[in-house]
């Protein structure tokens, strides 16, 4: 053995662990390249942004455009509007999910794989094609302009996600545990809560972050069906904070990243879930 | 009066069908084993008794009451599973109470009554820990634990000792069988392919083959008087020993150039089917059919004798003491016992049974 370590025989250059670091910091700087940017800008006064490039280092750190952000009562009424759609959309179209999802994994019926092909295939519809049709319907129904359509769509188009996801995740749940739980005594909703469910709670976690996220994150819906501001949503409060003549990079800037931090915080706390999540039944135990 | 009663109890799966009309009665404090092949049906009839699968025909009684349509959590019976389907989420504890908290029962008593159950079981020490820090023999205590708590009137053990090691089992087997004698008025009712199982724990055997019982009968029964063939060769190891034969009068039979007079009297007649346990043969300078040693299996205090007769082509086992010294390639002389010789139509013998 002592030949080996002392280096007797040469050992190969393996060229594939530097190629996929080399890769992988590309895209990690590729990726993170736009929020340094609006970072920096956000950090910078107007005029400096206007007089000087995009990438310059500050002079010094200017804060005003967050205090601007944190004063401003518009932007205090778009992250509660935000609030007050994301938590529930993500609630219901994970409630929902879970429930067709369980139907789906462990009450089979006759058609019920047929209906679970078109509960999917709703994932991929284009959100443009539906965009008129559904318009007009909210409209008809005197709910444009209030938040109502942007719950009632996220809850909607979330299904076909949440239930593929917690369908597949439940079929890995042993139908014995199902089985023993039910003859304990237990009924479908008692072996779903108190069985089933505190098993799934790693997908769950990662379901609620993707469905949090994507809500929270979401331009088309709120730009389509709210017009005053007092309905608007973050991400489309964004486009509306700037000013009159000007475009204010730095106070955009900072509202973008103080935007993204709920996802953010959300994504740090299930993180643990999501990796555990995401390699589950991979394999056994 | 019977506590369980299976009548003309049918089962298919799409177009197969795997119970072809079952009858039994089981008493109250009865331990009966379902044995047989694997996909002879003996686990769907199981899961139909339990309320898990429905029947397609027939009716299923418990304590004179019918139970056919009625949903399984209200047959009053308990369940282990094979795989222990233990809740790996909960701890030893919350697993064995699990159907009392179901049912509401107050807190001190759910405490007090797994303390009870954990004592008769020995797991005291472990009611704290996850599932997943138990050995398999453990996970097992506990689902029987978490079965016997709420009392109910029968227990459902689908091969709940196939995932254990040999020792293990021969050891949970004992613990089954003394805890079958703790709970005196518990029926059970036990699935398995394992027939030493069947024997050493079973009041009676129900042996199912093709989705119908073949036999049924208390192990002694089945080991002395089989109805069939296929009875005489799955109860009892090694496999009996099956050879062609003619009656030449009701009570002799001819085997090669051997002559064997027989205690009973067979209606049979012309050509037929012998069957001999392997513990029913003798070496012996008397014995008349001749036999090749192809190959001796030294178990220390017996010694199988794997053999080839001249009048048959499938090989023939015999056991003998340990103590007996032998050569294979040796020709020896064999003696049937006469009262252990049992006779079988020959079209009764399906070549799969003399393997």
């Amino acid at each position: 053995m002592a030949d080996l370590s002392s280096g007797a025989i040469p050992r190969r250059f393996n060229p594939w662990p530097v190629t996929i670091f080399t890769v992988l910091f590309i895209l990690a700087v590729l990726f993170l390249t736009p929020t340094i940017g609006v970072l920096l800008s956000s950090v910078k006064t107007t005029r400096a942004i206007a007089l000087g490039d995009l990438w310059s280092w500050p002079d010094r750190l200017y804060l005003g455009n967050y205090a601007e952000v944190f004063s401003n009562p518009a932007v205090h009424r778009y992250f509660l509007n935000t609030l007050i759609v994301t938590l529930p959309a993500t609630l219901a179209s994970t409630a929902l999910g879970v429930l067709a999802g369980y139907t789906f994994a462990k009450l089979p019926f006759r058609g019920s794989n047929l209906l679970f092909l078109v509960v999917i295939a709703g994932m991929f519809f284009p959100p443009q094609v539906i965009l008129v049709p559904l318009f007009r319907l909210f409209n008809s129904m005197g709910l444009i302009d209030t938040l109502w359509p942007i719950f009632l769509v996220h809850t909607a188009l979330g299904i076909p996600i949440c239930t593929l996801l917690m369908r597949n995740f439940f079929a890995t749940v042993p139908n014995a545990l199902r089985e023993a739980a039910i003859l304990e005594g237990a009924n479908e909703w008692q072996v779903l809560t108190r069985v089933v469910l505190p098993l799934s709670l790693p997908a769950l976690a990662v379901l609620a972050t993707l469905q949090f996220t994507w809500i929270w994150n979401d331009f088309l819906w709120p730009l389509i069906f709210t017009q005053s501001d007092e309905k608007r949503t973050i991400m489309v409060g964004i486009v509306n904070l700037r000013g009159q003549y000007t475009v204010a990079w730095g106070v955009q800037g900072a509202l973008s990243l103080i935007a993204s931090l709920p996802t953010l915080l959300i994504f740090l706390y299930f993180q643990r879930f999501f990796i555990k999540g995401m390699t589950m039944g991979a394999v056994k135990g | 009066m019977a506590q369980v009663t299976l009548k003309n109890i049918k089962k298919s799966f799409g177009p197969t069908e795997v119970i072809k009309g079952v009858d039994l009665d089981i008493q109250q404090g009865e331990f009966v084993v379902f044995v047989g092949p694997s996909g002879c049906g003996k686990s769907t009839m199981l899961r139909m008794i339990s309320g898990l699968e429905d029947v397609s025909a027939g009716q299923i009684g418990i304590d004179g009451r019918d139970v056919t349509h009625v949903s399984p959590s209200k047959r009053d019976l308990a369940m282990v599973f094979q795989s222990y389907a233990l809740f790996p989420h909960l701890t030893v504890a919350e697993n064995i109470g699990f159907g009392l908290k179901l049912h509401k029962t107050p807190k001190a008593e759910i405490n007090r009554r797994v303390e009870e159950v954990a004592k008769t079981l020995q797991l005291e020490a472990l009611l704290d820990r996850t599932p997943r820090q138990l050995s398999g023999g453990q996970r097992q205590r506990v689902a029987i634990g978490r079965s016997i708590i709420r009392n109910p009137k029968v227990f459902l053990f689908d091969e709940p000792l196939s995932n254990l090691d040999a020792a293990l089992r021969g050891k949970m087997r004992l613990e089954i069988a003394r805890l079958h004698k703790e709970l005196k008025d518990v029926t059970m009712i036990y699935v398995t392919h394992d027939q030493v199982e069947a024997m050493t724990l079973a009041d009676r055997i129900v042996v199912f083959n093709q989705g119908r019982i073949e036999q049924v009968g208390t192990p002694m029964e089945l080991y002395h008087t089989p109805a069939n063939p296929f009875v005489a060769g799955f109860i009892g190891a090694p496999a009996m020993n099956f050879l062609p034969a003619e009656m030449l009068s009701e009570q002799q039979v001819r085997l090669g150039e051997t002559v064997l007079d027989l205690p009973q009297s067979s209606a049979l007649s012309g050509a037929v089917t012998l069957g001999i346990r392997p513990e029913h043969i003798e070496v012996s300078d008397g014995g008349e059919i001749m036999a090749t040693l192809d190959l001796m299996e030294k178990l220390g205090s017996e010694t199988l004798l794997h053999l080839t007769t001249p009048f048959s082509d499938s090989p023939l086992t015999a056991r003998v003491d340990g103590a007996v010294e032998l050569t294979e390639g040796q020709t020896l002389r064999l003696k049937f016992n006469p009262n252990a010789v049992h006779i079988f139509a020959a079209s009764e013998v399906r070549p799969a049974m003399t393997a």
